[in-house]
């Protein structure tokens, strides 16, 4: 089935070059050139597969990259493709860009505007950019895997120490110290009992 | 839709000189929590609407990339409070489609059970909702009435009445005892008269309709662009259900009819399209229920999980038919014992996006049929 995918992409778009990732367990995905995104959605939807839905707008951050996920679905055919394309990352702080599909499904406008307010996914031709979930003025990508809270917002103290909860953070800590060994918490009466031989269950 | 000078109302002529921009929420009680939609209203009409999301934001996305896959149950209960076993069926539904769980055939048909009772509860919600939006109160407190039952019922099963926790990965977490299957069946016979009473109520109510026909209309080219699922889609007219198009779990084995919207009362996909929708949706749930409870069998309700959980690489989008709509899990997995990403596409969030569109040439209390037509949960909106 994605082969046939593969294949349509290749035939109609030039440049994309769609290649299959099979998977064993769980779904295949079809990853194509970032450039070409917009006219391989636009191919995908007005041919015979009948991609009539933009399901999810999702974005993967992987230390090098970051993997923005389109998951298309045909309600008329009933069949579904997990398209992807791979955006190299420069800086932690820095955007990616890729173009936007909201020409093509306007589901799209919400679902680019999480994923840029989530992960840093600059969306080119967007009609309305902006973040929707954080404040405007918030800092940072929060779904990026090497995120940090900002500790100032607005003169406000982001996760204050005197509003964090310590009393259950040490009590466990102590525990840890005094026992050392993480694995001898448990059960460590019963070897007490069995006069500390090893092999006692 | 407003008609100047016999043409439709698009927003761009004005009949003021000046808009007036106003405020709907975050604590209007039209919009079924905190969701501030900012108005430009051109003297009684909506000539343009903005959502603002985000109030609710907890960024649950980022929590369970450090919490194991069990772990994680009881963050997604608290997405779509409202309908919480749906949430936690997709969910394991997922994993378990990852680890090629089996689940006994009695744990099947208690997850059945379960999500349809859920899938009541959650319309009866809608309903009794819903008729306060527009003006009627008494409909909210029959509704309440049925839907304490089921509550009490969940409550006996899993110990709380709104945040379950109840359904795990590979099965449920309690049994349930005959008593309480007598109980579900006299409930269902009841709920099937009470329906009756509550439909012609409400919905054929004189006030009602002409508060909800013609008023929102969704078609169905509209629908599709934006990504519309569950009873919005099946009220512009599309028969289409993943109970049915792709069946999870006991559902391929169980009888029950696709309700679609056919414009009773107006247009194809206006909002009392959609209310008939989830009324007559919960006719089919006790339809079902009915086939539940002569199926259930003896057995074991847990399948063989390992205590370790590892989910093997690899990833999966999962789709489920949750009251609200689609409710879809996109897992990804490096082989540990967290999951790396998971991206939860929620129906309640495209649904939002389409107000936009919907608002503009609408009066302001046609606007509060419409967002309580579309019935979003914001806690689902923000996760």
């Amino acid at each position: 089935m994605h082969k046939e995918f593969a294949d349509f992409i290749n035939s109609k778009v030039s440049g994309a070059n769609a290649t299959v990732v099979e998977a064993e367990v769980g779904d295949s995905t079809v990853f194509v050139e970032a450039s070409s995104i917009l006219a391989t959605c636009e191919a995908l939807k007005d041919s015979d597969f009948e991609m009539n839905v933009l399901q999810c707008v999702t974005g993967t951050d992987y230390s090098d990259r970051i993997e923005v996920s389109y998951i298309l679905a045909s309600f008329t055919k009933n069949s579904e493709l997990i398209l992807k394309v791979k955006l190299p990352k420069t800086s932690s702080d820095a955007t990616v860009k890729v173009d936007s599909v909201c020409s093509v499904w306007k589901s799209a406008n919400f679902l680019e505007r999480e994923t840029y307010d989530m992960l840093g996914v600059e969306f080119v031709g967007h009609p309305d950019h902006r973040r929707i979930l954080c404040p405007e003025d918030w800092e940072g990508y929060p779904l990026r895997k090497d995120y940090k809270v900002q500790e100032v917002y607005n003169d406000m103290v982001v996760d204050p120490p005197a509003k964090i909860n310590n009393g259950d953070i040490n009590f466990f800590k102590e525990i840890m110290d005094k026992m050392g060994d993480e694995k001898k918490v448990a059960y460590s009466w019963k070897k007490e009992d069995a006069g500390s031989s090893d092999t006692a269950q | 839709m407003i008609e100047i000078n016999g043409k439709p109302y698009t927003g761009q002529e004005q009949i003021k000189s000046d808009l007036l921009t106003l405020n709907m929420g975050p604590q209007h009680p039209a919009t079924h929590g905190v969701l501030r939609v900012e108005i430009k209203t051109d003297s009684e009409i909506i000539a343009q609407a903005t959502p603002y999301l985000g109030y609710l934001h907890r960024c649950f996305e980022k929590h369970v990339e450090n919490i194991d896959y069990r772990g994680v149950i009881p963050f997604v209960d608290r997405m779509d409070y409202l309908a919480s076993m749906s949430m936690e069926l997709g969910y394991c539904l997922t994993v378990e489609k990852m680890l090629g769980t089996e689940i006994p055939k009695r744990a099947q048909y208690l997850r059945t059970i379960i999500a349809e009772l859920q899938r009541i509860a959650s319309h009866l919600m809608f309903f009794g909702t819903y008729a306060i939006d527009l003006g009627a109160f008494s409909p909210f407190l029959y509704a309440f009435q049925d839907r304490e039952d089921i509550l009490r019922l969940f409550e006996e099963l899993s110990g709380a009445r709104l945040l379950y926790n109840y359904i795990w990965l590979g099965g449920v977490w309690n049994d349930i005892n005959d008593d309480q299957l007598r109980r579900i069946e006299a409930f269902c016979d009841k709920m099937e008269e009470n329906l009756k009473k509550y439909h012609a109520l409400v919905g054929e109510n004189k006030i009602f309709i002409s508060r909800t026909a013609n008023v929102g209309v969704i078609p169905v080219d509209m629908a599709y662009q934006y990504g519309a699922t569950g009873p919005v889609l099946r009220g512009s007219g599309v028969n289409w259900d993943l109970r049915k198009t792709r069946p999870y779990g006991m559902y391929e084995e169980l009888d029950f009819d696709v309700i679609v919207g056919e414009g009773l009362k107006g247009q194809v996909g206006d909002t009392w399209d959609r209310y008939y929708v989830r009324m007559m949706e919960m006719h089919e749930s006790i339809k079902i229920l009915r086939q539940c409870l002569d199926g259930i069998e003896e057995g074991s309700i847990m399948g063989k999980v390992p205590k370790v959980l590892k989910v093997p690489e690899g990833e999966i989008y999962m789709r489920t038919e949750c009251p609200r709509g689609e409710l879809g899990y996109h897992l990804i997995s490096d082989g540990g014992k967290t999951p790396y990403r998971l991206k939860v596409k929620s129906s309640c969030f495209t649904h939002t996006s389409m107000l936009p569109e919907m608002a503009p040439g609408m009066m302001i209390a046609d606007f509060v049929a419409a967002i309580g037509s579309i019935d979003i949960v914001l806690g689902e909106v923000d996760r």
